[in-house]
């Protein structure tokens, strides 16, 4: 879950007071787990600011963030970046684009991990992987890992920024235990201690199962890498329940700079994206009809304040002209 | 030895060394788009040290170990301008650049007794070069043997370089450079990757002048002087000639358009154009290097039209 705590932030503080833009006024905000919110609202009434708290490009002058009930202030942009995948409205922002799709996707593939300088940065079972994500997302990008991202068009930048948002590597076994530790609820050691009781006599079961299978001689070597992999598996299962660092997606603004038909598509990516994954998403948008289409819980921003929020059976009803009139109200 | 293999030697003496300025430049200008002025800086104190420990009695290639941490150095105080004090890029390298003069003279100073600093090294007969030391054989093999160590140190820092540069972090700081905001997006810490590039690029540099400087057998302060432009138009003369495809070819490319310079500089020279007007020829090839697409895209609107004639 993840909950803003009395969040302001003023641009222009130089002194004088008429300079001063207030773009976040004791903001307060709860997004429950696999929920899918819209944000809509004027020019500066502060959604791409919130958004930006949240990935950490700019510090709030007071309040909290508060991920599974651990505060993430202190945390620099990059070290945020293992729980928020993000989309910006400039398509050239999210790729490099003097570099191929395959070298994006590596590089996406590790977000919120160590970047080893002793580990080749090309790996040929990633690349399988990276295929058939492509592949699952029908962009036709496929055939095209070599190529420099630079001469694609703004929608397909866009959607392979996307891909690269939501595609993570899973976490290691030991980045579970921390996250466990740190974002349940239960007290720290009790925490550690019920994860390693169940950790540990999983491993030892893994690597027993594993040494019978080696030394058994009726089987061929493709049939006991089979079979490895499926106890792998197993043991992989019980090690994920723990797994509390659900991924959060955040999009500002992500289909602004493209033309209609190239947004449409994108925009149903994103809903495709977001519903197999059940990722928390919070996406920023102009497009009321947008706001109102997608998503499960539609909030209004107005000069640094939440004036509209919606969810579930109520938002279905909202036309957009009733979106309009609250606007008409607020200016 | 005939004349032309001398000056193809003479050529490639001062050229290769200069290719790992160049890549030091590389690094630096088009990776990190960081237009770091360190290198004349680094390149004149790497000269110093080595030549510095080399008359103080140091085995030579340990002195040129030294020279390439010391252009690490002079890089990680470019760098600690840039990401801790936020200075624009551009100053930060002119800041340590201004620096290295002054340090320059205290590294030389300690190789005299009389004074605290000196201006001016030069290396006796007796101190060992690392050349030197594989000198065997007739004199005039020399200039051989002191190419291929070249060649062999140079070879050996660019497969260095390019395995780097294909390494997880490797493609982290290509990727910062490139577009910082998707670096920390994706979860890299840029203000590292910054000081990683600067310190490798700058270390690369000192090498280089550690190199050149003892090849020369001296070095003063001035010795450093227009070496940036050197690395420069390296790169823009072998990109625009033998072409910026992949990472590999851009090494090679730069490679090749630093030892093309140094032919066009020295065949000048030969033809006999004024040595003391260098700055001028410097000047003229870089203008030239740089038009060099214009003239590409001139030459192949033209092939085009050819070809619709043709048709029509």
């Amino acid at each position: 879950m993840l909950s803003l705590r009395n969040i302001c932030k003023t641009f222009n503080m130089t002194g004088a007071k008429e300079d001063e833009r207030v773009a976040l006024d004791h903001i307060n905000l709860d997004i429950e787990p696999g929920e899918f919110v819209t944000i809509i609202g004027g020019n500066g009434s502060g959604k791409s600011t919130t958004l930006n708290v949240v990935a950490g490009s700019i510090t709030p002058d007071s309040g909290d963030i508060l991920l599974n009930g651990e505060s993430i202030l202190k945390l620099k942009e990059y070290q945020r970046a293992s729980y928020f995948g993000r989309v910006f409205q400039d398509p050239m922002m999210g790729t490099s684009g003097d570099m191929s799709v395959l070298e994006n996707l590596e590089i996406a593939y590790r977000r919120g991990r160590v970047h080893s300088p002793f580990v080749w940065g090309f790996k040929k079972e990633n690349k399988e992987d990276f295929i058939r994500e492509l592949k699952r997302f029908d962009l036709g990008l496929e055939d095209r890992l070599n190529q420099k991202v630079g001469v694609m068009s703004g929608g397909q930048r866009q959607a392979l920024t996307l891909l690269m948002a939501t595609m993570r590597n899973k976490p290691t076994h030991k980045m579970v235990r921390r996250d466990y530790i740190k974002f349940s609820e239960k007290d720290k050691s009790l925490a550690a201690k019920e994860f390693d009781d169940v950790y540990e006599p999983a491993k030892k079961e893994y690597k027993e199962k594993c040494k019978v299978i080696k030394s058994d001689k009726n089987l061929t070597f493709e049939q006991k890498k089979q079979q490895i992999a499926d106890i792998y598996d197993e043991f992989d299962k019980k090690v994920r329940q723990f797994d509390l660092t659900k991924q959060i997606l955040l999009l500002d603004e992500h289909t602004a700079a493209l033309d209609p038909k190239t947004a449409k598509k994108v925009l149903e990516l994103t809903d495709k994206i977001v519903k197999e994954n059940q990722m928390t998403t919070l996406m920023v948008t102009h497009n009321m009809k947008d706001a109102l289409t997608y998503g499960n819980r539609l909030i209004m921003f107005n000069q640094g304040h939440i004036v509209l929020d919606v969810k579930g059976e109520e938002k279905k009803k909202l036309t957009v002209e009733d979106l309009l009139k609250k606007f008409d109200v607020q200016i | 030895m005939p004349y032309i293999v001398s000056v193809i030697l003479n050529i490639l003496t001062s050229g290769v060394p200069c290719i790992l300025l160049a890549l030091g430049i590389f690094i630096t200008y088009r990776l990190l788009d960081f237009a770091d002025l360190t290198a004349e800086g680094s390149f004149l104190v790497g000269g110093c040290l080595a030549l510095s420990l080399i008359k103080l009695g140091v085995n030579p290639y340990l002195s040129t170990l030294v020279a390439l941490i010391g252009g690490g150095l002079c890089g990680y105080l470019t760098s600690v301008f840039y990401t801790k004090l936020k200075i624009p890029k551009l100053l930060c390298g002119i800041i340590t650049m201004t620096l290295a003069t002054s340090l320059a003279l205290i590294i030389m100073g300690f190789t005299r007794a009389d004074e605290p600093f000196t201006n001016l090294v030069s290396l006796g007969i007796k101190d060992q070069t690392i050349y030197s030391v594989f000198y065997f054989g007739e004199k005039m093999y020399q200039p051989l043997i002191k190419t291929v160590i070249m060649v062999v140190i140079v070879f050996i820092v660019m497969v260095a370089i390019y395995y780097f540069f294909g390494t997880e972090y490797g493609m982290a700081i290509r990727a910062t450079g490139l577009n910082e905001r998707m670096g920390k997006a994706q979860g890299i810490n840029t203000k590292r990757a910054n000081i990683t590039a600067l310190v490798i690029s700058n270390a690369l540099i000192g090498l280089a002048g550690a190199m050149y400087c003892q090849d020369l057998r001296s070095v003063d302060v001035k010795t450093s002087t227009g070496f940036l432009v050197v690395g420069l138009a390296s790169i823009l003369i072998g990109e625009a000639i033998f072409g910026k495809r992949s990472f590999k070819n851009k090494l090679i490319s730069i490679s090749l358009g630093s030892i093309l310079y140094f032919t066009i500089i020295t065949v000048s020279i030969e033809l006999g154009f004024p040595s003391e007007l260098k700055n001028m020829l410097y000047a003229i090839l870089i203008a030239l290097a740089l038009s060099i697409p214009l003239v590409q895209s001139a030459i192949n609107t033209y092939k085009k039209k050819r070809k619709v004639e043709h048709y029509a």
